[in-house]
């Protein structure tokens, strides 16, 4: 595949344009991510795929071997495991927050302590997640605690 | 740690209460506090579990601990002389469920002590953002 590079003036907007055969070609939607500068991960709905940006991730759960991304209104059924959201999250705001559970700590309201020992994080949906101990130390990590 | 002291304060206030005149013979009194300290630590791996415990679970967990704490401590004190009598294993069992509750009651402090420290973080990046 030939591949051109222009350099241009401060002046001009940047621009990527791709000539391919196949808009909805794997490699494509890559050339997209990457130029966005947005991870995101498929997930299912209703028999309809929907690509999600990690940035609209609340929280991905495993129950039952079966993946779940959750936004802020809605549940899509993804096919990753757990440890590929892992690899896919590295270096973002989401973290491993319990043994079932990887939490987006941008979507993170406030933390209680909870009686079982453990926290429990409130997010801006009011929903309630569940912190283990052991991961609170990658959250006050993460915020630089 | 945590539990090493915990048990040191409760054996601290039943000599002070039952028998204050004692006279204790260090290593072997260490040596059985330490005893203790281990069955304590160990019988934590009631809490074990491959997912994450519901908050139910938990509740049953904790009961169950407290019951084994029980059925192993209250002997084996009963065996090096901690308690003798009837109402002397009352007060015992007593001391080994304040322990427990004492136990979860630090934890909570500092679990309460952290979740501050996290919502003021969070709350600082919150206005450094609207800024």
């Amino acid at each position: 595949m030939k591949v051109t590079v222009e350099q241009i003036g401060r002046e001009h907007e940047e621009e990527l344009i791709v000539r391919c055969h196949d808009p909805g070609a794997s490699w494509v939607e890559g050339v997209r991510e990457a130029a966005s500068g947005q991870r995101t991960v498929c997930g299912w709905r209703e028999n309809t795929l929907r690509r999600l940006k990690l940035s609209e991730v609340f929280y991905f759960e495993v129950v039952d071997d079966r993946s779940f991304v959750y936004t802020q209104a809605e549940v899509f059924e993804a096919k990753e495991k757990l440890y590929e959201f892992e690899q896919l999250c590295a270096g973002s705001a989401l973290f491993r927050c319990s043994k079932s559970m990887i939490l987006n700590m941008e979507k993170i309201d406030y933390v209680r302590p909870s009686p079982s020992g453990r926290f429990e994080a409130v997010l801006s949906n009011g929903e309630k997640v569940v912190v283990s101990r052991k991961y609170v130390s990658v959250l006050k990590r993460m915020l630089g605690v | 740690m945590t539990v090493y002291g915990i048990i040191m304060l409760c054996t601290f206030f039943m000599c002070l209460l039952f028998n204050p005149a004692s006279e204790l013979p260090v290593v072997t009194f260490f040596g059985r506090i330490m005893v203790f300290t281990l069955i304590g630590l160990l019988s934590l791996a009631v809490y074990y579990s491959k997912e994450e415990l519901t908050v139910k679970s938990w509740w049953i967990r904790t009961v169950l601990h407290l019951l084994l704490l029980e059925a192993v401590l209250l002997p084996l004190a009963h065996h090096w002389g901690f308690w003798k009598s009837g109402p002397d294993a009352w007060i015992y069992a007593g001391f080994i469920l304040l322990a427990k509750v004492l136990l979860h009651l630090v934890e909570y402090g500092i679990n309460a002590k952290t979740a501050s420290q996290i919502n003021e973080k969070i709350r600082k990046n919150r206005l450094e953002k609207r800024a």
